[in-house]
């Protein structure tokens, strides 16, 4: 149990654990706006319309940008989503905001949150359905940012989902890896030291230096995942110590200058 | 507790550390507070740099020039005044629009005795919401009310003293009454100069103060229809994602009559104009409708300068680099700041008789360290851990709603001290927080 929860503390670092966390090759993000069901599209395209009516009373003083063939380009094609970044930008000239319809519908996500009775497996929830449904969605808004709005605002919180949830779908896994990994390292160096100084396993238990390898050796492990993690970490060190440093700046000259009276 | 650590600096800096090594003398390595406080302590005995020997000055008093009269300009030149020292103050610009958030901690409400009448929008009880142009002149005025004289004109450079009592002159171009024009040169004689002149400040040009990296902070300011203006009338909003800004955030800030919707990105300048389409886009259901009036930028410093003292030469506010991380917040600072060093330089002077150096001024660097150090890192803290990614930002946004981190959020805004809680709730906060951080990992795929 304590193991499984190693892997907590390195995932914060978004520097190392990026391709940690993907869901089983069987439930794929792929929420695809042609995906969506047909009624949605035709929306889609009908707002799009106004926009060109919009786009062409464009007021040419403020914004002088758009030209016709950004916007139909962004009709044929709806997931080029910074297109439509620009599209946005250029159409908006003298008012401040344009219409994007495209929004994050799931008949599971009603009032801003997830009816967690959609998700009942064998009469109890299906947690693992509600952490894959709400990654999805994260998805989806990274791509196609909304609107805010008080009226429907986002009541989810994650802490609604068990503990217990996040360490099955998440983290026993990579406890799992990690632990093998630790333990096929340990093998092979309890094996080597014992090869150089016949130290066997009890004695080498017994030993400080051994104890340190050891120590040292699951650390490798759990905070290098991969050879660009050196960097990373070495990066992230100078990252918590870069502000103190430049707020010393007046200071480090100060005394260097007191040093030379 | 501020603690200073000094640290070498020569060994594995990234690109930003490569300007201050211009500035090095020497590198040194020292650790612990004892051996910074040890230092500073071991200067006054032996070492003659105390003012208290510094010679008074014959029938005059001290003279100082206040560059830039901002909120940094406008509360040093009057607490110069106030303490007996002659003070002129110089601004390019006496109806200046800066652009710029408007949002003021209500400590700075209670600490500079303002007016209510100067607030148009209190967001919460603890944000107040100003017009610099407002805030601005009425600094200039207490200024002007307690004896400084404010003159308009464009501050050029200075020349350093020739000896060591001797006075920096300044050169600037004052600019007559209404007229409009290129204005005329002239220059001063003054003891000591506070360079309150801000971001692109020319008084740190002067004493190669360094540079800072800094953010661009775009915004537009937009009409919006009197039913929309209600609603935001008594709320700030503030917008996080990668679409929005990769290391800031986006805001809707309500003005007299308009909204001002902004982003900021130090990183990424370049994608400035796709990031407030993306802002403009978040805040669409407030600001439909509305109609562009202004746009306008501006920088903000990231860090202080490498050097913020040399001489009789301080800097203040913008110009030295006090804006905190993660929300951007400068004016409390700057008039702060202001404050403090005319306060350190009234003292040492003792009230205008003598004169001061850079021990002196270097005291007001001491203190404002000192008070607001943990402040400044606990927001470079905050922007390091949760203006990461997406998912550190969802996470950040989920501790938003709890009511305990609205209450020390409020609470450490309101003091400006970095307040601490009760130890269990602080406990139970810091299990959210890694809960919270870590889940959102998980679902970021």
């Amino acid at each position: 149990m304590a193991l499984s929860s190693f892997p907590a503390p390195p995932t914060f670092f978004s520097a190392l654990s990026s391709n940690h966390h993907r869901l089983p090759s069987s439930v794929k993000p792929q929420f695809h706006p042609l995906a969506l069901p047909k009624r949605n599209l035709s929306l889609f395209l009908a707002r799009s319309t106004d926009r060109l009516a919009a786009a062409t009373t464009v007021d040419e003083t403020l914004e002088k940008k758009g030209d016709p063939p950004p916007l139909e380009l962004e009709e044929k094609k709806p997931q080029q989503h910074r297109h439509h970044h620009q599209v946005v930008l250029d159409s908006d000239g003298g008012s401040a905001a344009e219409a994007r319809v495209v929004q994050f519908k799931d008949p599971r996500w009603v009032g801003g949150t997830w009816d967690l009775k959609q998700f009942s497996k064998d009469g109890k929830t299906d947690w693992d359905a509600v952490i894959h449904a709400e990654a999805r969605r994260r998805k989806w808004l990274e791509d196609y940012p909304e609107a805010s709005s008080n009226d429907e605002p986002v009541l989810f919180d994650t802490s609604i989902i068990p503990w217990w949830a996040w360490i099955k779908s998440f983290h026993l896994p990579e406890a799992e890896k990690l632990n093998g990994r630790a333990a096929m390292i340990g093998f092979f160096m309890a094996y080597f030291v014992d090869s150089l100084t016949g130290m066997g396993l009890v004695d080498q238990m017994g030993n400080v230096f051994c104890k340190t390898l050891l120590f040292l050796a699951v650390m490798w492990v759990l905070l290098i995942r991969e050879n660009k993690d050196i960097e990373k970490l070495k990066n992230l060190f100078e990252e918590t110590t870069l502000y103190d440093k430049q707020w010393q700046a007046t200071w480090q000259e100060d005394a260097s200058k007191d040093s030379n009276k | 507790m501020a603690s200073l650590i000094f640290t070498t600096t020569s060994t594995t800096a990234g690109d930003y550390i490569r300007s201050f090594a211009d500035l090095r003398r020497q590198t040194r390595l020292l650790s612990g507070c004892a051996a910074s406080n040890a230092q500073l302590g071991r200067r006054l005995p032996g070492v003659v740099r105390a003012s208290r020997s510094s010679p008074r000055l014959n029938g005059r008093k001290l003279r100082v020039a206040v560059v830039g009269g901002g909120p940094a300009g406008g509360a040093a030149a009057e607490a110069l005044a106030k303490g007996g020292v002659e003070t002129i103050l110089i601004e390019r610009k006496l109806d200046n629009c800066k652009p710029c958030g408007g949002a003021i901690p209500l400590c700075m409400v209670d600490e500079f005795g303002l007016p209510l009448d100067l607030i148009d929008r209190r967001v919460t009880k603890y944000i107040s919401m100003v017009r610099r142009e407002v805030l601005d002149a009425y600094l200039r005025g207490r200024a002007a009310d307690a004896g400084a004289s404010v003159i308009n004109g464009l501050f050029l450079r200075l020349d350093q003293p020739e000896g060591p009592g001797g006075s920096y002159k300044i050169h600037y171009n004052e600019y007559s009454a209404g007229g409009r024009g290129v204005g005329e040169r002239r220059t001063e004689e003054v003891d000591a100069v506070v360079g309150a002149d801000g971001a692109n400040s020319r008084v740190a040009k002067s004493i190669g103060a360094g540079e800072y990296d800094y953010l661009i902070a775009f915004q537009e300011r937009v009409q919006i229809p009197e039913v929309k203006m209600e609603y935001c009338k008594e709320r700030a909003e503030m917008y996080v994602g990668d679409d929005v800004s990769p290391d800031f955030y986006g805001w809707v800030f309500p003005k007299c009559d308009h909204v001002a919707v902004g982003t900021g990105t130090l990183t990424h300048k370049t994608d400035i104009k796709k990031f407030q389409a993306a802002t403009r886009l978040r805040a669409k259901n407030k600001i439909e409708g509305g109609t562009i009036i202004r746009f306008e930028a501006h920088p903000i410093p990231d860090h202080p300068r490498p050097r913020r003292v040399l001489g009789r030469v301080a800097l203040v506010g913008d110009a030295a680099g006090y804006v905190t991380r993660c929300s951007g917040e400068g004016i409390y600072f700057a008039a702060k700041s202001g404050r403090m060093c005319a306060e350190a330089i009234v003292k040492g002077s003792e009230n205008g008789t003598r004169m001061i150096d850079e021990s002196d001024l270097r005291k007001y660097l001491e203190k404002f360290d000192r008070m607001y150090w943990p402040t400044f890192k606990a927001l470079d803290v905050l922007k390091n851990v949760f203006y990461r990614s997406n998912a550190t930002r969802e996470a950040l946004v989920e501790m938003c709603a709890d009511e305990y981190v609205q209450k020390m959020t409020f609470d450490s805004y309101l003091y400006k001290r970095v307040v601490p809680g009760n130890p269990l709730d602080d406990l139970k906060l810091a299990v959210n927080t890694v809960a919270s951080l870590s889940e959102s990992k998980c679902l970021e795929q």
